[in-house]
C-alpha cells in the first residue's frame, strides 16, 4: 500500500520529531550530556600552568589546555551520544514491534528511516549547542578569572604595571579565550557526529543488535581516524589507496588542535570538509535506505 | 538482492569520486600545515599505548598535554633525560604550539643546564661547564626546530635571540670576538621578531641594547633614535624616557655634536 503513497516531508518531520522526544527521555542520553557537561564544566580544573612569562601568556596556555579537554569532551562524548543514540533506534522498534504499528499506516520506509536519523541528528545538535554553551560559559568564567588576576598582580607589584600594558594584557587574555574561529571546529565536529550516525544507522538496517551497531561504528571510528596514516602507508600501492577510500577520512575534521594553536582555518576549507562529509552521508545514508527497504521485518 | 549490490555500489563509489577531492582537501591541510607529526611506530613507542589510541581518536591536543604534564612531574623528580623526551614527544605531537616549544627551551636552558652544572657527580668545574653549555645548545637547536615549525610569529625569534643574548654569549669565555657575534645574532633575532604586528614594543629596545654590547654603538643609536621617532606615545607612553634616556647616554658615549644630536640638552634632574 505504501508504494502508492507519495513522499513527504512533513511526516519525515513527524517521525524525526517523535524520535527526539523518545531518544530526550532515555537515560543512557540523560546521564551521557551531564556527563559531558560536568566534564566541561571542571575543565579550568586540568589547566594549572603558572609559569608564563606574564599574566597573559600563562592565560594563554591554561586557556589551550581548557579548549583541549572541551574539545576533547565534544568529540567523544558528542561521538557517544550519536551513536548510541541511533544505534537504539531499529532494534528498540524491533523489539517493541512499534515498527509494525507505524509502517501499517502511509508511511514509506524510506520516510520512516530518515524521520528516524533526522530525530537523531538533531538530538546531536542539541546535545552538541548545550556542550558548545557550557564550553562558552567556561571560557567567560575563566576568562573573567583572568583578568582579574592579572589586574590584581599588576596592583601587587612593587612598580605597579603601566595602564596601558595591563590594559594590552586583558586585551591578550580576551583574544586568546574567545577565538571566533571556534565555531568552524564545533560546526565540523558535528558533521563529524553526522556521519557517525549515519554508518550506525546503515549497521543497525542489516543488524538487530545495539551492541553490534555501537562496535562496529567504534571500529569505523578508530580505522577513520588512520586513514591518514594508512593512506601515507600505502603510497604507491593504487589499489589499496582506492579501497582505503570507502573509509571517510575523519581526520580531516578534527581541526579543533589547529584552532587552539592559533592556525587561521579559512572558511572555504571548512566548507570543503562540510562537503566531503555531506557526500559521505547521503551515500551512507542512501545505502541504508536500500538495504532497509527490502528487509524482512 | 539488486539493492544490497546497489548499496554496496553506492558505498564504493566515493572511493572512486570523492579522491581528487580528499587529495585537494590533504594538500590543502599540508600547505596550512594542520595537524601534528604522524602516528608512526616510533610515536607510538614513544608515548605509549594508550596515549597512541587517544592520538588516533582524535585528542592529539589532549594527548600533548598529558605528556607535557608528565614531563612537569619528571622536572619535580630532576629526571632530565626523561623530561626532554615528553618535551620532544609534545612538539611532536603539536609542533605548532608555541607553548611547548618555548617553555622547553626555557626548560632545557635555564633550568636543565644549571641543575647539571652543580650536580653532585660531577666531578671538576669544567665539566659542570661543558654540561651547562651542552644544555644551552640543545635548547637553541629546539628553539630552531621550533622557528621551522613555526616562522610566522614573532614569539621564537624573541626567545632565540633572548637565549644567545643570556647564555650562548656568556659561553663564549670571554673570547670579544665569538661574544660579538652572539650578541649580533641576538640582535637579528629580535629585530626579526620586531617586524611582527603583535611583537612587544620592549624587542626593538633589547635588539639595541644587544647591538651595543656587540661594539655596534653607531648601530644601537641608529636603532634607539628610529624607536623614538616611531614610538607612539599614546600607545607606549612609559616607554619614551627609556628611549630618551638611552638616546643621550649613547650621545655622551659616541659624542656627538650638540647641533647633531636628537636631544641636545642636558636631561634636568627631577
Amino acid at each position: 500500500m505504501t508504494d502508492h503513497v507519495g513522499f513527504s516531508v512533513r511526516r519525515v518531520w513527524l517521525i524525526a520529531g517523535n524520535t527526539f522526544t523518545e531518544s530526550l527521555r532515555q537515560k543512557v542520553y540523560n546521564i551521557l550530556l551531564i556527563f559531558a557537561l560536568v566534564v566541561i564544566a571542571s575543565a579550568s580544573f586540568f589547566a594549572q600552568f603558572t609559569f608564563g612569562e606574564d599574566i597573559a601568556q600563562t592565560a594563554s596556555y591554561e586557556l589551550k589546555s581548557i579548549k583541549d579537554t572541551c574539545f576533547g569532551a565534544l568529540s567523544v562524548i558528542g561521538m557517544l551520544i550519536a551513536v548510541v543514540g541511533t544505534a537504539m533506534l531499529l532494534p528498540n522498534e524491533l523489539e517493541n514491534r512499534t515498527i509494525y504499528t507505524i509502517l501499517a499506516k502511509p508511511v514509506r520506509r524510506v520516510e520512516f528511516l530518515l524521520g528516524k536519523y533526522c530525530g537523531t541528528v538533531l538530538l546531536t545538535l542539541v546535545s552538541v549547542v548545550l556542550m558548545t554553551l557550557m564550553f562558552g560559559a567556561e571560557l567567560v568564567f575563566k576568562e573573567t578569572r583572568l583578568v582579574a588576576d592579572a589586574r590584581a598582580e599588576s596592583a601587587r607589584q612593587a612598580i605597579p604595571t603601566d595602564a596601558q600594558q595591563l590594559a594590552q594584557q586583558i586585551a591578550k587574555i580576551h583574544a586568546a579565550a574567545f577565538d571566533p574561529d571556534i565555531v568552524k571546529a564545533v560546526l565540523l565536529i558535528f558533521v563529524k557526529l553526522c556521519l557517525l550516525a549515519a554508518i550506525t544507522l546503515l549497521v543497525s538496517t542489516f543488524s538487530t543488535s545495539m551492541v553490534f551497531n555501537v562496535a562496529v561504528t567504534l571500529l569505523v571510528f578508530f580505522a577513520g581516524h588512520m586513514v591518514g596514516i594508512a593512506r601515507d602507508a600505502w603510497q604507491g600501492h593504487a589499489l589499496l589507496t582506492y579501497l582505503l577510500g570507502v573509509l571517510p577520512d575523519l581526520g580531516l575534521f578534527n581541526v579543533a588542535d589547529d584552532i587552539i594553536l592559533g592556525n587561521v582555518i579559512p572558511w572555504a576549507h571548512v566548507g570543503k570538509v562540510v562537503a566531503y562529509g555531506g557526500i559521505y552521508l547521503s551515500c551512507v545514508v542512501g545505502a541504508a535506505q536500500l538495504i532497509f527497504a527490502t528487509r524482512e521485518i | 538482492m539488486r539493492n544490497r549490490l546497489l548499496a554496496v555500489v553506492l558505498l564504493i563509489a566515493p572511493a572512486w569520486g570523492m579522491q581528487p577531492w580528499h587529495n585537494q582537501i590533504l594538500a590543502e591541510r599540508q600547505h596550512l600545515k594542520y595537524g601534528g607529526a604522524p602516528v608512526t611506530r616510533e610515536l607510538r613507542d614513544r608515548i605509549g599505548q594508550g596515549l597512541a589510541i587517544a592520538l588516533l581518536a582524535g585528542f592529539r591536543g589532549v594527548a600533548a598535554d598529558f605528556i607535557w604534564l608528565r614531563g612537569q612531574g619528571f622536572w619535580e623528580q630532576r629526571q632530565w633525560f626523561k623530561q626532554s623526551e615528553c618535551i620532544e614527544s609534545a612538539v611532536k605531537l603539536q609542533p605548532q604550539s608555541i607553548f611547548f616549544w618555548d617553555v622547553g627551551a626555557w626548560h632545557m636552558t635555564w633550568n636543565i643546564a644549571y641543575a647539571e652544572s652543580t650536580a653532585p657527580d660531577i666531578a671538576t668545574r669544567a665539566e659542570g661547564i661543558r654540561r651547562e653549555r651542552l644544555w644551552h645548545d640543545r635548547g637553541r637547536e629546539f628553539l630552531e626546530r621550533g622557528l621551522q615549525n613555526i616562522p610566522n610569529r614573532f614569539d621564537l625569534y624573541y626567545k632565540l635571540g633572548w637565549v644567545y643574548y643570556q647564555k650562548l654569549a656568556a659561553d663564549c669565555g670571554g673570547e670579544p670576538a665569538c661574544q660579538q657575534a652572539r650578541y649580533r645574532k641576538a640582535a637579528e633575532y629580535f629585530l626579526t621578531a620586531t617586524t611582527y604586528r603583535d611583537a612587544p614594543d620592549y624587542l626593538g629596545r633589547d635588539a639595541a641594547r644587544c647591538l651595543e654590547k656587540a661594539g655596534d654603538v653607531a648601530a644601537a643609536y641608529q636603532l634607539y633614535c628610529k624607536l623614538w621617532q616611531e614610538n607612539d606615545p599614546h600607545r607606549n607612553a612609559y616607554a619614551r624616557p627609556i628611549i630618551q634616556r638611552e638616546i643621550r647616554r649613547l650621545e655622551n658615549l659616541l659624542d656627538i655634536p650638540v647641533a647633531a644630536r636628537l636631544f641636545p640638552m642636558k636631561p634636568v634632574a627631577p
